[in-house]
């Protein structure tokens, strides 16, 4: 079980709530944008209990395929996503639910007496940095990478499903060695040829990079021109071509 | 005989005053002498004067009036001089009785749950609390779920203020009787230094959520005191 990650204030708070109310007979709802940590935080509330999807549990129990009256306590995620959430939460009586959501349905929240809402990663700057070290150093354990945080674009998004994502990400692409680089076009070209794609449309794969490097690298366009070594007409052709694609 | 009618009114479950033209009392019965811990001299004489008849004699007028935990339903407001005026008011008496069913009970202590309910209704909250506890309150019985839900709304009240203080203690001479026991009543007093505006609607749900969790709530100008029976 992963353990919640709680070095801010708020998160402190919020693991303390969880733990005061592990051992009272109340539903408990866990409210948070994707990746911020829900799931993790209602393991450590009910660390045996079984989780289950909302909606594929909600079929289940119309179907009545499976009896859930034999469990005390259970985990139901995505709760948000169940069409009947009164009904739904009806047909568990007796058991002690922690379910997680993305907002608060108002037909529910008589159901549950504690309610934890957990703000987005960015206003939990020091759970972000131990996330951030946590990550670096399962990406140094995996891959023997090391690479400084300061050298990362992190993507907070989704939270800590796309902080993970970006700092694996980028490590990956700052070790590339020439024959990784070789290798890993060679299979995206063999791809896009089998899509039928000609010379000239796999080239902008190549300039594209190319360019937006130059553009971050250079000042001007002159300099681009003299430091690519190619012709500055044939340069602002080329800037104009891919304009769309080198703003984004 | 004059020794009677007094005595009548005396043991009367009706509260009776009897004002000057000052507004000040005369004379009262017991349940008046009741009355007028929760509600103030000046605001029954008022009540008093305001609902009098225009001659002399007597005048009874059909209100809904509620001070504390007792309603009523009407007033008799009488007078045969210009000295003295009477007021009467007529309970409303409810013969049903209030039974908790011990199962879904669970001994607990208070504290934990206002501790618990507090941090999780005020967690992005910048509101500070004075809070002045009796802790030698025992555990109590209380359905922990409905509780739970009654004190998630009256911190929400608070949610936005910036200083209130909270008060839990005893309440002395007064019992509640639950399933032919005698109870004492455990009072959490929420009080801001401002005024507080409660809505119908607030108030409703505030007494539904206090009604279901075996409790009773009173609202005041800048408070909200909410009543629970300490079943051991």
């Amino acid at each position: 079980m992963n353990k919640f990650i709680a070095k801010s204030e708020s998160s402190i708070k919020l693991l303390n709530i969880a733990q005061m109310s592990s051992s009272l007979p109340v539903n408990i709802l866990i409210i948070g944008s994707k990746g911020v940590g829900k799931k993790i935080l209602a393991q450590n509330i009910l660390p045996d209990a079984s989780i289950f999807d909302a909606k594929t549990l909600e079929d289940t129990l119309i179907a009545k395929t499976a009896n859930i009256e034999e469990y005390l306590e259970i985990i139901v995620t995505n709760i948000e996503q169940v069409v009947n959430k009164k009904e739904f939460l009806e047909r568990l009586p007796n058991i002690k639910v922690v379910a997680t959501t993305t907002y608060l349905p108002q037909e529910i929240e008589a159901s549950f007496a504690v309610k934890l809402d957990i703000p987005p990663l960015q206003e939990r700057k020091e759970d972000l940095d131990e996330l951030i070290k946590i990550y670096l150093q399962e990406v140094k354990d995996i891959y023997e990478i090391k690479i400084n945080s300061e050298d990362i674009e992190i993507d907070l998004s989704s939270n800590g499903v796309s902080l993970k994502k970006s700092i694996f990400k980028n490590s990956i692409l700052k070790s590339l060695k020439d024959e990784d680089m070789y290798y890993s076009l060679e299979q995206f070209i063999l791809n896009k040829l089998r899509e039928e794609y000609n010379y000239k449309d796999l080239l902008e794969y190549f300039e594209v990079p190319l360019l937006k490097a130059a553009k971050k690298e250079f000042k001007s366009q002159l300099q681009m021109a003299n430091k690519l070594q190619i012709n500055r007409i044939t340069l602002r052709k080329k800037l104009e071509q891919y304009s769309s694609k080198l703003e984004n | 005989m004059k020794d009677f009618y007094e005595q009548l009114i005396e043991h009367d479950l009706n509260p009776y005053l009897l004002f000057d033209s000052n507004g000040k009392v005369k004379s009262y019965n017991k349940e008046a002498e009741f009355l007028l811990n929760f509600v103030s001299i000046k605001e029954l004489f008022q009540l008093a004067v305001s609902n009098a008849s225009l001659n002399f004699g007597f005048n009874h007028k059909y209100v809904s009036l509620k001070y504390n935990k007792q309603s009523y339903y009407a007033i008799l407001v009488g007078y045969a001089n210009d000295d003295e005026i009477a007021l009467r008011l007529y309970k409303v008496v409810s013969n049903s009785t209030h039974t908790i069913k011990d199962e879904k009970l669970k001994l607990v202590n208070i504290f934990s749950l206002i501790d618990l309910s507090k941090n999780s209704t005020l967690l992005h909250s910048k509101l500070e609390i004075d809070e002045l506890y009796d802790i030698s309150i025992p555990e109590v019985k209380v359905n922990i779920n409905d509780f739970l839900l009654c004190l998630n709304e009256c911190f929400t009240i608070f949610k936005h203020k910036e200083k209130i203080s909270l008060q839990v203690y005893i309440k002395t001479g007064e019992y509640e009787i639950i399933n032919q026991k005698k109870c004492k009543i455990v009072a959490l007093e929420f009080k801001s230094e401002q005024n507080l505006s409660f809505d119908k609607s607030t108030e409703k749900i505030l007494e539904n959520k206090a009604l279901t969790s075996n409790a009773n709530i009173f609202f005041d100008h800048n408070s909200l005191k909410l009543e629970l029976p300490i079943i051991l």
